[in-house]
């Protein structure tokens, strides 16, 4: 589904990913951890095709693509969606507007015909139950004075509306509480299936109860330091982030 | 060659034009002299140059340098050339005025409440002893323009609200220019008279439909009677080849309220002065605009509030969407007299630059001679937010889409307040058109 060879990106010429290597078969989680500014957001970035990185080295394949050659609008009309961190708001363009408007961007990207008003309808019907969103709220501007909460169920939202390949989740489980955080947990499983992958970019282990990873691996310094099963997000939880140095230094040798 | 000797001949025409056209100008023999009266103030004063402060930005070299002439009749657009300038599912009574001429063809008028007039102004003029051609209520109309128009208009809408009148369908005031015939300008003057606790709405509507170069120069009156209530819904489409300028004036009486929409979407080159004064208690005007200067269009308007007595209240809110080489200019004068204390105003200019060729100049002015009042005023020019952009591009969206739809969420917000579901939809709409890709957004409106 996606490989990435030997990334390297920086943002304003400070080198921030110092060649990532990392494959995520069809159907898996991966889940990236790792402190601050380690580069976990910039990978999804960059991987989304957020313009101020730039990729300095290395190449990324999605199913047959160089993901790197297509504009972030392709990428989304190819399947790739990301999760963002901080979801902006858009007054005066609705929720709705917004998704009926990236399906049909993706439906005319495949030369397909416009989603029928009725067909649209009733997907937003089955999707707001599963996130707790009502018909109002997705009816007013897009994120417009939502909650912090509110904002992230809203990008599980559109994530399920949009059905992804390849969705990249930027710290969506930060900043939520004990309910939200189950509606995103529940909206990442639910599209749990052999044709979709999934990178959860994470600061905390918790989202990983609910949604159970097949691989984490740990970012430190831009470069990915360690891998394993679910087990290294506990191993991570009682030893924090001490021992990076020493796994740095077994990677780069 | 000095200035002046180069602006000389050009007076010269419009004396020369007024002598042709007056015989056939509505009105009374005393109504020609103040007429002649306005075209001397004209004749004397010139065309406003960019030597004055109030026209520092805006050159009006383009207009000086041609030589415009009345309309003896109307070139009548088809109903086709017409149509895109209705607003779909607009349930409005109508008065269309064609070239400068009332036109009874296009106009829909039955209906109307009683106590509600609407008329050709020059229908009015002539028949009617003693109408003046300016509002004796409206203290002075100051700008050499304006005489201009004193001097030339050959017709407009006069609107009047009895006491107690209220029309609950927006009145449509349609002004046309046809753009057949070269060179030529539309001198148009509307009168709106709101008696106590009347209450109407205007959509006072600028378009122009041929392919020459014209001027429309306006001017509209606002008589604000005790408790009255006026909505103006301004929209200004001239065509790429049109100059426009035009002024309002309120006068406000106790308690009445102005709501004033300006939407600036059209013209080579337009300037717009909006002034409203507050001259009894507990008056309130409302100025909201959105202008939108593309291609090489120049837009510039100009606002001036006075709270000349105490316990009044101003809100004032433009936004500018600017792209390609588009120049606006906004500059909100508010001059709070000395005994206007309690006075509560609040003014805000934000600019949007679409690209970094375009221009603006925004200016919040206040003058306050009181001291125990409110005054807010805050002005912002910025760019998208990238964020935002890379928002919808990342759901699948094209950059161009995205900017439109950004530009579209900029400005909404001011063009819902006119409440008017089918106006704001056709607003919208044509807003959109005007940015790159925001075509295929069209269905947002």
């Amino acid at each position: 589904m996606l490989s990435i060879k030997n990334l390297h990106a920086e943002v304003d010429g400070k080198p921030i990913l110092r060649g990532i290597n990392l494959d995520i078969p069809a159907g898996e989680i991966h889940a990236i951890m790792g402190p601050n500014g380690s580069g976990k957001s910039t990978l999804a970035s960059v991987l989304a095709g957020r313009e101020e990185y730039e990729v300095t080295q290395g190449s990324v394949t999605y199913k047959n693509h160089k993901l790197l050659e297509l504009d972030p609008n392709e990428r989304a009309c190819e399947g790739v969606f990301l999760g963002f961190q901080y979801p902006v708001e858009i007054p005066g363009v609705s929720n709705l507007y917004l998704l009926r408007a990236a399906i049909n961007a993706r439906r005319k990207y495949h030369g397909e015909p416009e989603i029928a008003a009725i067909d649209f309808m009733k997907l937003v019907q089955e999707k707001i139950d599963y996130v707790g969103m009502s018909m109002d709220m997705v009816k007013r501007g897009v994120n417009e004075d939502f909650s912090g909460g509110e904002k992230k169920r809203n990008e599980i939202f559109q994530m399920l509306m949009l059905e992804p390949t390849l969705a990249l989740l930027d710290e969506t489980d930060s900043g939520l509480d004990i309910d939200a955080l189950k509606v995103v947990a529940d909206g990442i499983n639910r599209l749990r299936s052999p044709e979709r992958s999934t990178v959860l970019v994470t600061h905390y282990k918790r989202l990983l109860e609910y949604v159970v990873p097949d691989r984490v691996h740990v970012l430190y310094k831009g470069q990915i330091v360690r891998s394993g099963g679910p087990e290294l997000a506990d191993t991570l939880e009682a030893e924090g982030y001490a021992n990076l140095e020493t796994d740095e230094t077994a990677a780069t040798s | 060659m000095s200035a002046t000797q180069q602006i000389e001949p050009n007076i010269d025409h419009y004396l020369a034009e007024y002598a042709r056209v007056e015989r056939e100008l509505p009105g009374s023999d005393d109504s020609k002299r103040e007429r002649q009266a306005e075209l001397r103030r004209f004749s004397d004063a010139g065309f406003p140059s960019t030597r004055e402060e109030d026209w520092k930005y805006t050159s009006l070299r383009p207009i000086e340098k041609r030589r415009f002439e009345i309309s003896d009749e109307a070139d009548t657009p088809s109903e086709k050339a017409l149509a895109p300038f209705l607003p779909a599912g607009l349930d409005a009574f109508r008065i269309v005025i064609v070239d400068g001429h009332f036109s009874a063809v296009l106009s829909g008028l039955d209906g109307l409440p009683p106590g509600a007039t609407v008329r050709s102004f020059a229908a009015y003029l002539n028949a009617t002893d003693g109408a003046s051609i300016k509002a004796r209520e409206i203290d002075e109309e100051p700008g050499s323009l304006t005489a201009m128009n004193a001097a030339f208009f050959t017709d407009g809408a006069y609107i009047e609200m009895a006491a107690g009148t209220v029309v609950d369908k927006p009145i449509h005031v349609l002004s046309v220019a046809s753009g057949a015939r070269d060179e030529r300008m539309t001198q148009v003057r509307h009168r709106y008279v709101m008696g106590e606790n009347s209450q109407a709405t205007v959509i006072e509507h600028f378009v122009g439909v041929g392919d020459n170069p014209y001027f429309t120069n306006a001017v509209t009156e606002a008589v604000m009677g005790r408790n009255s209530q006026l909505t103006r819904c301004r929209v200004q489409q001239e065509s790429d080849k049109g100059y426009h300028v035009s002024s309002f004036f309120a006068q406000q009486r106790r308690d009445s309220r102005v709501f004033n929409h300006g939407f600036d979407l059209g013209g080579r080159l337009a300037r717009i002065d909006t002034n409203a004064r507050l001259v009894d208690q507990n008056s309130e005007v409302h100025l909201f605009g959105v202008y939108a200067p593309t291609g090489r269009q120049h837009i510039d308007n100009h606002t001036r509030i006075d709270h000349a007595t105490e316990h009044s209240l101003s809100r004032e809110f433009y936004k500018g969407v600017l792209a390609d080489y588009g120049r606006g200019v906004f500059n909100g004068k508010i001059i709070i007299h000395r005994d206007a204390q309690k006075t509560d105003s609040a003014q805000a200019c934000d600019a949007l630059l679409l690209s970094d060729k375009a221009e603006v100049d925004a200016k919040p002015e206040l003058e306050i001679y009181a001291d125990d009042v409110t005054a807010a005023h805050g002005s912002t020019v910025g760019q998208l937010d990238e964020d935002a952009v890379f928002y919808l591009k990342s759901r699948g969206i094209g950059e161009e889409g995205a900017r439109a739809i950004l530009t579209y969420s900029f400005a909404n917000s001011l063009v819902n307040k006119v409440g008017i579901p089918a106006l704001v939809s056709y607003i919208e709409a044509a807003l959109l058109a005007k940015l790159p890709g925001g075509q295929a957004y069209a269905d947002l409106a």
